[in-house]
C-alpha cells in the first residue's frame, strides 16, 4: 500500500513538474499579446491616444501603417559614449564572447535532441541489454551536456557584459525595441534550466514503466523551449541583417511579431537547427573517437565505437539537408536584398565562400571515408570494396567543381594570358549551376555509401529482392542522371528559369535519401548475415576522421557565422543604424581565418576540459557484448 | 530443405533479371521527368523552356 502511495505520489509530482514547464512554454505566447507586448498597458495607450493624436508610420519591410512607440535608432559617433573601448579592437571581443556562447549554446541545443532520440530508442526497443546501453548512452549524452549548460551560461553572461559594455548605445536600441523577447528569453532559460535539471536528476527515479514516458516527455519539453530560445535569440540577429516592424528611422511600430518574423528569420532558424544537430553530433562523435584512442579494453573500445557510430549517424542525417537551408537562406537573402546577395556569393566575401565550399567538401569526403572504414568491423562488406575506388573518384571530381572559384585574384599580366577573368575552360565550373550538380552528385554518393553500409554484412532474402535490387539501381543511375542533366540544361537557359532548377535537383537527391533507404531498410527485415558486426575492431583513422569530422564543423560554424554577420558592412541593424565605429570595415580573409581557427582551437580546449570533467564521474563502461558476438546496432543501421 | 526451395524461387534468369533492370530504369526516367516538370511548374517556370523557344 505504502509503495502505491509512493508511485501515485512520484506520478504526482512527475505531472505537476511537466504542467509547470508546459505553462512556461505558453509565456511567450502571452507576452506577444499587444498589451504585453508594446510593453503598455491598453487603457494607458487609449489615454495616451485622446490626449494628443499619435504619430503613424510605415513598417520598412511590411509596408503596413503603425503608431510610432520608440525613439528612433542612435546616431552614434566614434567616442567614449557610443564605443567606449580598451586599447584594443572591440569588435574582436564581441566576436569571440559571441562565437563561444553560440558554439556551446549550439552544442548543449543539441545533445538533448540527442537524448531524446536515444531514450525513446532504449524504451522501444524490445532487447532488455540494448534497451539498457541505449538509456545508459542517452544518461551519458545528457551528462556532458550539464557542464556545458553550465558554460554556456557563463559565455551568455560575458557576452551581455561586452554588449553592455564595448557597444553600449546600439544594445541599448536592440534592448528597446526587444524588451519583451529578451524578458521571455530569460524567463524561457530559467524554464530551461529547471527542465534539464529534472530531466538528470530525476533519471534515476523515472527509469521505469509510466514515469519513463513522463521523462521522455520532460525530453520532448527541454528541447522545444531549447528550439524556441534559440527561435527568439535568431530574431534579434535576423532583425539585424533585414529589420522589420521599425520605420526607416528605425523607431518601433508597436508589433512585436513584425519585429521577431523578419524575411530572414525562417530561414536562420531552419538553417540553424540543422547546423546545431549536424555540429552537436560532430562534438559527440569527437568524444567517443578520443576515449575509444584512449580506451584500455576491448570493452571499451566496442562501446564508444558505437557511440561515436551514432553520434555520427545522427549529425549527418542533419548534414545531408543542411546544404539545402543554406540555399534556402541565400535565396532569401537575394529576395530581400540582391546587393547582400551578391556582397556574399559574387563579391568582397566571396572567397570566403570558397573556402566554405572547400569545408562542405571536406565533410562529406570524411564521411563517406569513415562510412567505408566502418565497413571493416563486418564479415561480408568485402564484397562492396571494389566499388570504393569509383566512388572516390566521382566525389574528388565534384569535389573540384564545387569549390572552383567564379574568377581569380591575378596580375594584369595573368589577366591577359589567360585571356579574361575567367579561365576560359575552368571558367565554367565556377557558375551555380555546375556547383549545384556537384553537391547533389556528392550528397546522392554518400547516400549511395550509407546503403552500402546498411547492407554489409548482410544479403536480403526477401522474394522480391531482385526487383528491389533493380529498383535501387534504376533510382540512382536515373538520380545521377538527372542531376547531371539538370547541370548541364542551365548552362543553355536564362538565369531567371536555371535559378528553378535546383528545386528539382534538390528533390532527386532527396529521393535518393528518402526512397532508397527507405526501400533498402524492408529489403533488410530478417536478412542473412555473412557475419558478425565487431564494435571496437575499426581502424584508428576512422576515429581520426570523426575528429577531423567535428573539427571541419566547428570551423565551417565559425566561418559561416562570420559571413552572415559580416555581410552588413558599415551597419549595426541593416540601413537602419550606422556603425560609427573605427572597426565598421570588412576584416582581411586572412585576418578571418586566423580568428576563427583562434575560436575553434578555444572551444576545443574548453570543451576538451567539458570532458575531462565529464570523465571524472564515469565509473565504469556499460556492459556490452563481448568482442566477436552480434553486438546490438542503432536504428537505421544494419 | 525449405530454405534451398525458397532460393530456388529467387532465382531470375538473366533475360528476366534484364526486363526488370529496364523496366526500372524507364519507370526511374519517368518518375524524375515528372518531379522536374511539376517542381518547376510549382514555381512558374517551363521546364521544356528551351524545347519551346
Amino acid at each position: 500500500m505504502a509503495t502505491l502511495n509512493q508511485q501515485a505520489r512520484k506520478k504526482m509530482w512527475a505531472f505537476l513538474a511537466l504542467g509547470t514547464f508546459v505553462g512556461l512554454l505558453f509565456l511567450p505566447l502571452f507576452l506577444s499579446l499587444p498589451a504585453g507586448a508594446s510593453g503598455t498597458s491598453a487603457p494607458t495607450a487609449q489615454a495616451a491616444a485622446d490626449a494628443k493624436p499619435v504619430e503613424k508610420s510605415r513598417d520598412v519591410w511590411f509596408k503596413t501603417e503603425g503608431p510610432v512607440v520608440g525613439a528612433p535608432a542612435p546616431k552614434t559617433t566614434d567616442g567614449p559614449k557610443d564605443y567606449p573601448r580598451y586599447n584594443f579592437e572591440s569588435r574582436v571581443l564581441l566576436w569571440v564572447a559571441n562565437q563561444q556562447h553560440l558554439y556551446y549554446g549550439s552544442f548543449v541545443l543539441a545533445v538533448p535532441i540527442f537524448c531524446l532520440v536515444v531514450e525513446y530508442l532504449g524504451i522501444i526497443t524490445k532487447d532488455k541489454a540494448l534497451a539498457r546501453k541505449y538509456d545508459q548512452l542517452s544518461y551519458d549524452f545528457i551528462k556532458i551536456s550539464l557542464t556545458a549548460y553550465s558554460l554556456t551560461a557563463i559565455l551568455g553572461g560575458i557576452l551581455v557584459f561586452t554588449y553592455l559594455t564595448l557597444y553600449p548605445s546600439f544594445f541599448g536600441y536592440l534592448a528597446s525595441i526587444f524588451r519583451p523577447v529578451m524578458h521571455t528569453y530569460a524567463l524561457l532559460f530559467v524554464a530551461e534550466s529547471g527542465t534539464l535539471y529534472i530531466y538528470y536528476y530525476g533519471w534515476e527515479k523515472m527509469r521505469e514503466g509510466f514515469l519513463k514516458w513522463v521523462h521522455l516527455s520532460m525530453a520532448v519539453l527541454l528541447n522545444v523551449i531549447g528550439t524556441v530560445l534559440m527561435f527568439l535569440a535568431n530574431s534579434w540577429i535576423a532583425f539585424m541583417q533585414s529589420p522589420a516592424g521599425v520605420d526607416a528611422e528605425g523607431r518601433y511600430l508597436g508589433n512585436i511579431w513584425h519585429v521577431i518574423h523578419t524575411t530572414l528569420w525562417n530561414p536562420i532558424n531552419v538553417h540553424r537547427i540543422l547546423g546545431n544537430m549536424a555540429f552537436g553530433g560532430g562534438v559527440v562523435a569527437a568524444y567517443a573517437a578520443y576515449r575509444f584512442l584512449t580506451a584500455k579494453t576491448d570493452e571499451e573500445r566496442a562501446h564508444y565505437d558505437w557511440m561515436g557510430y551514432v553520434a555520427m549517424f545522427i549529425g549527418v542525417c542533419f548534414l545531408i539537408p543542411l546544404p539545402f537551408a543554406g540555399y534556402w537562406l541565400m535565396r532569401e537573402v537575394y529576395a530581400y536584398r540582391q546587393q547582400m546577395g551578391i556582397t556574399l556569393m559574387g563579391g568582397l566575401l566571396a572567397w570566403l565562400f570558397i573556402i566554405q565550399a572547400v569545408m562542405i567538401g571536406t565533410l562529406f569526403l570524411t564521411t563517406n571515408y569513415y562510412l567505408w572504414q566502418g565497413m571493416e568491423r563486418m564479415r561480408g562488406a568485402e564484397r562492396y570494396q571494389k566499388y570504393i575506388k569509383y566512388m572516390v573518384f566521382v566525389l574528388i571530381t565534384c569535389f573540384i567543381v564545387w569549390l572552383t572559384p567564379h574568377t581569380m585574384v591575378m596580375t594584369p599580366a595573368e589577366l591577359k594570358a589567360m585571356g579574361g577573368q575567367q579561365h576560359p575552360v575552368l571558367g565554367n565550373y565556377g557558375v551555380m549551376s555546375a556547383k549545384n550538380g556537384a553537391i547533389n552528385v556528392i550528397i546522392t554518393t554518400t547516400v549511395l555509401s550509407f546503403i552500402m553500409f546498411q547492407r554489409g554484412n548482410k544479403v536480403p532474402v526477401v522474394k522480391w529482392a531482385p526487383l528491389g535490387d533493380a529498383a535501387l539501381v534504376g533510382l540512382f543511375a536515373m538520380a545521377y542522371i538527372n542531376i547531371i542533366w539538370l547541370a548541364i540544361y542551365g548552362y543553355y537557359i536564362p538565369a531567371n528559369v536555371r535559378v528553378g532548377l535546383s528545386v528539382p535537383q534538390v528533390a532527386t537527391t532527396l529521393s535518393c535519401l528518402f526512397i532508397g533507404v527507405t526501400l533498402n531498410s524492408i529489403m533488410l527485415n530478417g536478412a542473412k548475415e555473412l557475419g558478425p558486426t565487431v564494435w571496437g575492431q575499426v581502424s584508428v583513422r576512422s576515429q581520426y576522421a570523426l575528429i577531423m569530422l567535428a573539427t571541419a564543423f566547428t570551423w565551417m560554424m565559425g566561418l559561416m557565422g562570420y559571413i552572415r554577420s559580416s555581410v552588413r558592412l558599415f551597419w549595426h541593424v541593416n540601413e537602419i543604424m550606422r556603425d560609427n565605429s573605427p572597426w565598421a570595415f570588412t576584416h582581411t580573409i586572412g585576418f578571418a581565418a586566423n580568428m576563427i581557427s583562434f575560436n575553434v582551437l578555444f572551444f576545443w580546449a574548453t570543451i576538451m576540459f567539458v570532458f575531462w570533467l565529464g570523465s571524472l564521474g564515469v565509473k565504469k563502461v556499460p556492459a556490452t557484448a563481448p568482442m566477436g558476438q552480434k553486438a546490438p546496432v542503432p536504428v537505421g543501421s544494419h | 530443405m525449405a530454405e534451398q526451395g525458397s532460393q530456388q524461387e529467387n532465382q531470375i534468369t538473366t533475360g528476366k533479371k534484364a526486363v526488370i533492370m529496364i523496366g526500372s530504369l524507364v519507370a526511374a526516367a519517368v518518375y524524375f521527368t515528372f518531379l522536374d516538370w511539376a517542381l518547376m511548374d510549382m514555381q512558374g517556370l517551363d521546364y521544356f523552356y528551351l524545347f519551346r523557344k
